[in-house]
């Protein structure tokens, strides 16, 4: 009787613990959210659930902040940079992973040592090559879309979880298909490819995530609004109009909903993904 | 054309796209850095001036020289010491840790602080700013996320329910979130933060607007008063544990996802034949799930130290005038450095001592934490 006594408090006191973690991760959703229903004045008084939801928030946020043009931005650079990451990726793993070749393993130890490098030490020469290239190529690469998608279309990162996954996969498969007469391209395109769907769906999340989050470089890059993302977009308006709360959270909400609606419809294959990265391989 | 060669050309065909944008965006901007980082550099090339940025930017060069003999000096008595285990007396073993002392007060004195002084004040503040952001992060983060990790783990229901809850911060884009965590951490006496400190019978804070350290204002609400500055400089800006944090409250819920599946790979029956064996709940994380768990902290711990040096953009919504320069981090120092200065030498000199410190750090890691780690047999 005791001991089932004791095993009924240690059962709520876990999952008192839990509910605890998963309130406060979850409190600054539910205050953005709130937030951006309210009027001026009452955020003003920090009221702390709207007394009428004000959807004209958004309709402000979207037309006059421009948040409508700065989102439209962010999807065109965030799909370009997907869908290039996954091409790239995944041709430059497949050869790493799959293929003997001279050189193999020492280019992928230095596409190893680029994953050490941070942005921070890259981002000023790399400003000063598209500065180059925007004066000396016919491609306006400045404050166009360019500068923001091309030095991103693929990722060390990508390639390396890539290449750990295709390793995973069976010889037999390709000792079977090498018999049907198929060669490295077909077995690629046609047995390698249908089977990457996870991997894919988390490099392609990163990439998404990574773009749409990316802050310093489009400030660099970008000085008017017309190709300007919604990070920067945000950011903006928050150094500018410091008191305009209800719009800051409309905005905030604008630039959340994107993610997180792609990130429930691929949930399980994300986190089984990232799950994965974390192992020894 | 044989198979062998054609395989070959496939091999580079299918690589060289990726090869292309890796190599014009991710290495040669270390070299090209180097190179721009020698000359007086603005909007376009000026004068080559030889090593003059790093000189400004890191100091005298015999401070730095002896900097260089102190970690080295540290290196060789550490190795020393080992070296003497089986032998010798316990007396030399004893006696041979104090040639640790010349060793440390040389980094401090002549390496460190000498540095310090002769180089750009803003160099080594975004250093300081940087480490006191790491020690505050990386400890509390990941004992938070193997507690709840740990609790998730023994839980039987609602698992895959509250895995998303956790890690919705991480997806959720720094931007949206830093906004948020501006007004709830803002200096406004009506802010979140300040409710709850009402609700706890304290006065409010100026959060994220507060430049003096935490030492400090603990001690001014004790009553003390003509606190000395360096307690400012020893000790984190209340502004920066404001932003540490908000790092706490995204990345819990990576490492909450990283740690379950490390403790998920533990096989069963090393529970059960500590359980046989008597072991009660503590004995039996202690000893049994920790060990086990402890490359997924490393791995963890290693990805925090470099996520700390990259940390950007979070920093930059939050950072407010209030703060001064109490939470600018080395990234925002070489950022500020190329935006509002346009200085692209000075820019990438600062890059390269960072790139430089980012190599050392991930060596010293490794060496100290990388053999406490369990990997089993």
């Amino acid at each position: 009787m005791e001991r089932e006594y004791s095993r009924l408090t240690r059962k709520i006191l876990l999952y008192f613990g839990l509910v605890v973690g998963a309130a406060s991760a979850m409190f600054p959703f539910l205050w953005m959210t709130l937030s951006s229903f309210m009027t001026r004045g009452e955020t003003i008084r920090r009221a702390f659930i709207p007394e009428n939801i004000q959807l004209a928030n958004y309709v402000e946020a979207w037309h006059e902040a421009n948040f409508g043009l700065y989102f439209e931005n962010s999807v065109i650079v965030a799909v370009i940079q997907v869908i290039g990451t996954l091409t790239l990726s995944l041709l430059a793993a497949y050869p790493l992973a799959r293929m003997e070749f001279r050189g193999r393993d020492t280019i992928f130890a230095i596409i190893l040592a680029t994953l050490m490098i941070p942005e921070t030490v890259t981002m000023v020469p790399n400003f000063l090559t598209v500065t180059w290239l925007h004066r000396n190529t016919p491609i306006l690469w400045l404050n166009s879309w360019p500068s923001l998608t091309i030095p991103f279309l693929t990722s060390a990162f990508s390639i390396f979880l890539l290449r750990q996954f295709l390793r995973g996969i069976p010889n037999d498969l390709w000792e079977a298909a090498r018999i049907d007469g198929a060669g490295h391209l077909r077995f690629l395109f046609r047995i390698v490819l249908p089977l990457c769907r996870p991997p894919l769906l988390t490099v392609g999340m990163f990439t998404f995530i990574g773009s749409w989050n990316s802050l310093a470089w489009p400030l660099l890059v970008t000085n008017s609004s017309e190709w300007r993302p919604i990070s920067v977009g945000l950011q903006q308006f928050v150094s500018e109009a410091g008191a305009e709360i209800h719009l800051q959270m409309a905005g905030a909400v604008i630039a959340t909903i994107p993610v997180l609606f792609v990130y429930f419809l691929i949930q399980k294959e994300f986190t089984e993904g990232i799950s994965m990265s974390g192992l020894k391989g | 054309m044989n198979n062998r060669t054609k395989d070959n050309f496939i091999a580079w065909a299918l690589l060289s796209p990726a090869l292309v944008v890796l190599t014009a965006f991710g290495l040669f901007p270390i070299l090209y850095a180097f190179y721009v980082s020698l000359h007086s550099w603005r909007i376009k090339r000026d004068a080559f001036i030889g090593f003059k940025h790093y000189l400004q930017a890191i100091g005298d060069p015999l401070n730095l020289l002896a900097f260089g003999v102190a970690v080295l000096g540290l290196f060789l008595i550490a190795r020393f010491r080992r070296n003497l285990s089986s032998g010798s007396s316990i007396l030399v073993k004893k006696w041979s840790f104090f040639l640790y002392i010349p060793a440390i007060w040389l980094l401090l004195a002549y390496g460190l602080l000498g540095l310090i002084e002769t180089g750009d004040y803003r160099l080594y503040n975004g250093f300081r700013v940087t480490i006191f952001y790491a020690l505050g992060t990386i400890p509390f983060q990941l004992s938070t996320a193997l507690f709840l990790a740990y609790l998730l783990f023994n839980s039987l229901r609602g698992k895959g329910a509250f895995r998303i809850l956790f890690f919705l911060p991480y997806v959720t884009p720094a931007i949206a979130t830093a906004v948020v965590f501006r007004s709830i951490f803002s200096s406004h006496p009506l802010s979140f933060a300040n409710g709850f400190l009402e609700l706890l019978g304290l006065e409010g804070e100026r959060w994220l607007s507060e430049s003096h350290s935490i030492v400090t204002l603990a001690l001014t609400r004790l009553g003390f008063s003509d606190l000395p500055l360096w307690l400012d400089t020893a000790f984190p800006s209340l502004a920066l544990v404001s932003v540490i944090f908000y790092n706490i409250w995204v990345y819990v819920g990576y490492d909450i996802v990283i740690l379950l599946a490390g403790l998920s790979a533990i096989p069963n029956h090393y529970f059960e034949a500590a359980k046989i064996d008597g072991a009660n709940s503590w004995q039996l994380f202690r000893h049994v799930t920790l060990p086990l768990v402890s490359p997924t902290l490393f791995f963890l711990s290693m990805v925090a130290v470099i996520g700390t040096f990259k940390a950007f953009n979070h920093i930059y919504i939050l950072k407010n005038p209030g703060a001064k320069d109490s939470v600018d981090v080395i990234s925002v120092v070489i950022f500020e450095q190329i935006f509002e200065f346009h200085n692209a030498g000075y820019a990438s000199a600062m890059a390269m001592v960072l790139f430089i410190a980012i190599i050392f750090l991930t060596f010293i890691q490794n060496r100290l934490l990388g053999k406490r780690v369990f990997y089993g047999t």
